[in-house]
């Protein structure tokens, strides 16, 4: 993907009601002509700079903007936010060459944007007027009881943080428990092999059993002891062999000292002990 | 009429464009699989129950071009199937696994049942297309279906090039079309975002209405007589209604909202994250991720780590009493409305269609039991759609509305932020090269029209206000990153082979069937007459 376009191009976009966005791409030889207007003693102190002019209701450039203030840009910007804290005004942009002694060099000019209102409009269609009550009652009823902060951004930002954006879907696996979360469980796999034609049961549940004779299920494990009945009986059902292992899970608040005494041997009914 | 007041429920359905027959398997193709299972089959088992139990309603629901390009799509149709029979593979082991935990045993068997219903329901029931029963919904009169955007481009950061704006609305409106077999009355705007003069576009599509969010009314001018309780014209005739905050807070908040109840089932305990990976692994995606399966067993119990069992018993009795005090304080809302209007208020409210169901479990059946409830218990509202408001007043306040969105801090930031103002500088040139180039071909060979009509693809992919969004919120950023990227530099080179006069076939097939959404689309919507 190219970093920038071969163009003279100042692009303007509204953010919000108090900021708006500029980007540019400026052609080299552009600024290289613009450079080569400047006598030798402008060069000292020249630097490029933003001039943000507010031009609400007038035909800029021929008509003269309201005010203007310079934003002076470092070398390998191209893009930047812009401060204007006027909502409902419109702007427009230059970007050029500033010398020590004011001469400004024009490099590229943009669009036109205007800020949006951050508060109601002062215009009242006579054809459609509310008495204020009403207008309070109405309008405290979509933001009043959220509007907390003095200034209308404060207010307005509380109102409205509700609002999202319409991607549900992309919503992560995002933790909403802070700290040091911890979880464990315990699943207990038991496999075993057979006649791939005999019928396996686990605790009288049947279980597929592959082409080779093996079979397993994964159970989750509760605590206490589980005595796991496992049936393999012929096809014709006459013959029937089952093995019960007995499993205990116990769950200590805290690990418990390894056994000091001999280690435990197993039981003749084959059980095994996991503390989890 | 005798009601008092009426509330329009309207649900946005969206997804970005996610297609990657490239791949075997493509984690973000599962917004997709997500979003049937999950949110469109219950809406729609609800909305056809109501329908079967002569219950009237009506609802509006604004669906995306690129969504109903998806769900009309054969190779991500076959692949919803296959991950369903993962999940439902999965959900019987489950019930296997979880035979001494009760709780969470009756639940595998409540997911293998509701997944195994939805494969019925997807393949016997609908036979796989969606839209057509969406559009059968739409032909009884319950559901109101609106356009939207092309790719859901965010309308006021493409200002810059109006016919690229236009290009959005206009491929939106056709998209409807054709999925609908008739003109949209309304419109949704992405993200609610309102750029005064873009009501112009609309008009021109015969729209009748749109929804801004509740500043874009209320900041407008003149003043707004009614608030948001009553639609604007707008300059270009299009009336604009503006979303109502208090009913929608209190189901979009995760806080206040109803959502957050404890009973209600945990989103972010899922066992794609939660079990033993390699026995979960074969039905995450190919590389093994982690991901959300849907299969969840928790509640959200409270603020912490120790969940209790979800009960879907419970949670569904919560459900209904949520639903009633929803229409219990719409009630008190329009009575109090009236003592301050002359006329009856309507209250809009807007939601993503994919927070009930996927994000808010028991929101589908939220929703049914509120129109039950709107139905048999009150005498207060009426739900209809905005266009029934219109007929009810055809006269209302003229005024501009305010440039608004309905993103964080209501306007542009969440699209226009140090996390991905740099695509603009891209996406604005294509716009520009797209426009001199649908005027600089009016009469193209077969192949150049080919490659302008994938041109304005691309450059509709580009536009999706998705891959912002995500760039900001910080999950999938290098899957948005790359698709910016691609799209940039598959309408780069096509544009450049068109001008070179190097076109190449086989590489424009190849992108033709990767990007191939909209295939009715015609690059001379960058080239209006008049423009």
């Amino acid at each position: 993907m190219p970093t920038g376009y071969d163009v003279d191009r100042l692009v303007l976009m509204v953010r919000d009601p108090w900021w708006i966005f500029a980007y540019w791409d400026l052609r080299q030889d552009t600024e290289r002509a613009a450079r080569g207007q400047l006598r030798p003693e402008e060069v000292p102190g020249l630097r490029t700079v933003l001039r943000v002019h507010d031009v609400t209701d007038r035909d800029f450039p021929g008509e003269p903007s309201w005010q203007w203030m310079d934003i002076p840009l470092s070398g390998l910007a191209n893009n930047w936010y812009i401060h204007t804290n006027a909502p409902n005004r419109t702007f427009q942009v230059d970007i050029g060459l500033l010398t020590a002694g004011g001469r400004f060099l024009l490099l590229a000019r943009s669009n036109r944007v205007t800020t949006p209102r951050a508060g109601p409009s002062a215009v009242i269609d006579e054809e459609w007027v509310a008495s204020d009550e009403a207008f309070e009652a109405l309008f405290g009823a979509t933001l009043g009881a959220l509007r907390v902060g003095s200034s209308p951004g404060a207010w307005l930002g509380q109102a409205l943080t509700g609002g999202w954006s319409s991607l549900a879907l992309a919503r992560g696996s995002g933790r909403a428990v802070k700290g040091l979360w911890f979880r464990l469980d315990t699943d207990l796999i038991v496999y075993g092999a057979t006649d791939p034609k005999a019928v396996v049961t686990i605790q009288d549940q049947p279980v597929p059993v592959r082409k080779d004779g093996t079979f397993d299920v994964r159970l989750a494990l509760p605590e206490g002891t589980q005595t796991i009945t496992v049936t393999v009986t012929t096809p014709d059902g006459r013959q029937t062999r089952a093995l019960a292992p007995v499993v205990t899970l116990r769950r200590a608040e805290r690990p418990e000292r390894p056994p000091t005494s001999p280690p435990a041997t197993p039981s003749p009914e084959s059980s095994q002990g996991i503390v989890g | 009429m005798t009601r008092q007041g009426f509330l329009a429920l309207v649900l946005h359905t969206h997804l970005p464009f996610v297609r990657h027959p490239e791949h075997e398997s493509f984690l973000e193709e599962r917004w997709l699989f997500e979003a049937i299972t999950e949110t469109y089959l219950p809406l729609l088992e609800r909305f056809e129950r109501l329908v079967n139990d002569r219950v009237p309603f009506r609802i509006t629901m604004s669906f995306t071009p690129t969504l109903l390009a998806m769900l009309a799509d054969p190779l991500l149709q076959a692949r919803y199937l296959r991950h369903l029979d993962g999940l439902i593979e999965l959900a019987g082991k489950e019930i296997e696994r979880t035979r001494w935990q009760p709780p969470f045993h009756r639940l595998a068997y409540f997911y293998h049942h509701r997944l195994t219903t939805a494969r019925q329901r997807y393949t016997d029931g609908y036979r796989q297309d969606l839209i057509g029963a969406f559009r059968a919904l739409a032909e009884q009169g319950s559901l109101e279906p609106i356009a939207s955007c092309a790719t859901h481009g965010f309308l006021p950061l493409l200002e810059i090039n109006p016919t690229a704006v236009r290009a959005q609305i206009a491929v939106g409106v056709q998209a409807f079309e054709h999925a609908f077999g008739r003109r949209p009355e309304g419109f949704w705007l992405p993200e609610c975002g309102y750029q005064p003069g873009h009501d112009a576009f609309l008009k021109a599509f015969g729209i009748r209405y749109f929804l801004t969010d509740a500043h874009g009314l209320l900041f407008g001018s003149p003043r707004p007589k009614y608030g948001v309780y009553a639609p604007a014209i707008c300059p270009s005739g299009v009336a604009a209604f503006g979303r109502d905050l208090e009913s929608s807070k209190s189901v979009w908040s995760a806080e206040e909202g109803y959502p957050g109840d404890f009973l209600y089932r945990e989103f972010y305990r899922d066992i794609g994250y939660d079990l033993d990976h390699d026995y979960v692994r074969p039905y995450l995606n190919g590389d093994g991720q982690r991901t959300n399966t849907g299969i969840k067993y928790y509640r959200i119990t409270g603020k912490t780590d120790d969940k209790q069992p979800y009960d879907p018993d419970r949670a569904l009795e919560q459900a209904a009493a949520h639903a009633g005090n929803f229409l219990f304080n719409r009630e008190q809302q329009v009575g109090f409305l009236r003592t301050v209007m002359d006329r009856a208020p309507i209250i809009i409210s807007p939601y993503d269609a994919e927070l009930f169901g996927h994000w808010w479990f028991e929101g589908p059946e939220w929703l049914e039991f509120l129109i039950r409830k709107a139905h048999v218990d009150q005498q207060t509202i009426e739900l209809i759609a905005p266009s029934d408001y219109l007929r009810h007043y055809p006269v209302n306040q003229r005024l501009v509305p305010s440039l608004s969105s309905w993103g964080y801090n209501g306007y542009s930031e969440v699209w226009l932020n140090g996390a991905n103002d740099w695509i603009y500088r891209h996406v604005h040139t294509l716009a520009d090269r797209m426009v001199a180039a649908a005027r600089q071909f009016p009469q193209p060979n077969a192949l150049q029209r080919r490659t302008l009509n994938q041109m304005a693809r691309e450059l509709l992919l580009a536009q999706a206000s998705d891959w912002p969004f995500i760039l900001k919120t910080g999950t999938h950023t290098g899957y948005a990153y790359r698709r910016i990227q691609d799209h940039v530099a598959r309408f780069n080179r096509l544009h450049d082979g068109l001008q070179a006069q190097r076109l190449e076939d086989g590489w424009l097939t190849s992108l033709e069937t990767t990007d191939n959404c909209f295939p009715f689309l015609d690059y001379r919507v960058y080239a209006p007459s008049g423009a």
